[in-house]
């Protein structure tokens, strides 16, 4: 990580129509996202961090502010907590549709996306349908698709809460361990506090109607992270830090 | 990959069985109640009447089959073509689609006589009636399914700067293709319905003239062997389809390749 911002947001303010009010998703929120930076994103449901995500996406426009990208090519890959394959393509077919989408050739990508799968532990699995995966594998399929296209930020809204406890953290490690090797900026929008002090170099505490931050805490431990982590005192120390900036 | 069989329903043995029996039950009535013919053929009268008309009832199936599949071809065609359409703008969805609606509220039937003014008695009337009829119930599923994309796909598509023509070609247009696919079923009843709607009303041929004719001649066993040969042709068509179904969109059965 270095510390040149590849994203910023300045004084950003979304305001959605409901029919005939208005309700104010994000008021005036500013963030630096630097350059190979894992950030998360908590706060109750409702408070805006999924606004803010497609802010980022520039899938949603600001009434005011401004969104500052920093970078030769904005490249995005999501997850969502669906994994969302297309039933129809095989998993291979399913990774590499974002090649498709920006017309590269499917060819040149065809290694990578076997590489990732391999580092996902689905080798072998690329000519199956995502219905004769399991829900956890179908994600690991969907963490493949967003990284096909090496995007320069990975935008993951709550990619691990529709998982059991087990595969949660399978995941977490597996997500860690792909981030490092990327060196992909992300960007993690959740609600486990844990789960954000344990994949996270900087968790914000946002909260709600409006959407403002209200606090953010570095998280300085070193990488790699084991599954461990979570027993130490200092851990639990962040995890209420975070909890105790969400209850305010 | 084992699972209840959703697309063909036909379970050989129990299907014969009770359509034997129904026969069976059928004879007995007509003999034991003494019906006369005009009013109820017994079923082996039937089979009579269509081994001794065989030429001549195969003559006008053919006819009633190729205004009934022509139509449905047509239907389907441009059921297709109007949902990539409509699926493309809301605007011009939310202009044309009432329209479309109300005019499948007139019944197709009242047109035969002005297809018949335009287009004159020949095989034109009949196909579009067939169409006329068939072409809704494609419209509206294939339609339904390409316009509601779940929002998170559509957002993960838009965030890779994919265009409203990609969208449709790699994902509306296939995630459509099951249910396009099993409405050419209701699509296939409508076409028959609208083809032998129009031979009753505008035509001098076709299993619906066979069947009016023979009615005003009292000849019922006729009707008769026309209706069950409309059933069975309608049976094989369905079966056709079916196949055709598993073949392009087994994906949506879940049904490994």
């Amino acid at each position: 990580m270095n510390m040149r911002p590849l994203v910023s947001l300045r004084n950003v303010t979304v305001v959605y129509k409901v029919k005939n009010s208005e309700l104010t998703a994000l008021s005036n929120v500013s963030l630096d996202i630097m350059h190979g930076e894992v950030v998360g994103i908590v706060g109750r449901s409702g408070c805006g961090k999924t606004t803010l995500l497609k802010v980022m996406a520039g899938l949603i426009r600001p009434v005011r502010g401004e969104v500052i990208f920093y970078g030769k090519t904005k490249k995005i890959g999501m997850l969502f907590q669906n994994p969302l394959l297309l039933p129809w393509r095989t998993v291979l077919s399913n990774i590499l549709l974002p090649i498709e989408i920006l017309g590269e050739d499917i060819e040149v990508y065809k290694n990578r996306a076997l590489k990732l799968l391999e580092m996902v532990g689905l080798k072998g699995f690329e000519n199956s349908y995502p219905w004769e995966l399991s829900g956890g594998m179908q994600q690991r399929v969907a963490l493949c698709r967003a990284l096909i296209h090496k995007p320069s930020l990975l935008l993951l809204d709550e990619p691990f809460s529709a998982l059991d406890a087990l595969t949660r953290e399978e995941l977490w490690t597996l997500v860690q361990d792909i981030i490092m090797h990327e060196k992909c900026t992300t960007v993690l929008v959740t609600h486990d506090i844990r789960e954000a002090v344990i994949l996270c170099d900087r968790v914000v505490v946002m909260n709600g109607r409006p959407g403002r931050i209200r606090a953010e805490f570095k998280i300085p431990f070193r990488r790699p992270r084991s599954l461990e982590l979570q027993y130490a005192e200092e851990f639990n120390e962040y995890v209420a830090k975070v909890r105790d900036a969400l209850n305010d | 990959m084992t699972r209840p069989d959703i697309v063909s329903r036909f379970r050989f043995p129990s299907t014969v069985i009770v359509l034997l029996l129904v026969i069976m039950v059928w004879e007995v009535i007509v003999y034991m109640l003494n019906i006369p013919p005009y009013i109820l053929p017994s079923p082996s009268r039937i089979i009579i009447t269509m081994s001794k008309y065989s030429q001549y009832l195969l003559m006008n199936l053919v006819s009633t089959l190729t205004s009934a599949l022509a139509g449905l071809a047509i239907a389907a065609l441009f059921s297709l073509l109007l949902a990539m359409l409509l699926s493309y703008s809301d605007s011009l969805r939310n202009a044309i689609y009432p329209l479309i609606t109300g005019f499948n509220a007139v019944p197709r039937a009242a047109l035969v006589p002005l297809l018949a003014l335009w287009f004159g008695l020949g095989i034109m009337p009949k196909i579009l009636t067939a169409l006329l009829i068939a072409f809704f119930p494609i419209l509206v599923p294939t339609l339904t399914a390409m316009v509601t994309i779940e929002r998170e796909l559509y957002e993960l598509l838009l965030s890779l700067g994919a265009t409203k023509r990609q969208i449709l070609i790699k994902v509306a247009l296939p995630r459509a293709m099951p249910y396009f696919l099993s409405s050419l079923h209701m699509g296939l009843t409508g076409a028959f319905v609208g083809t032998v709607i129009a031979e009753m009303i505008a035509s001098s041929n076709g299993l619906g003239y066979v069947i009016l004719s023979s009615t005003s001649r009292l000849d019922t066993p006729l009707a008769f062997s026309c209706l069950f040969l409309l059933a069975l042709t309608t049976i094989a068509i369905s079966k056709a389809l079916s196949i055709i179904e598993r073949r392009v969109a087994g994906w949506a059965y879940r049904v490994s390749v």
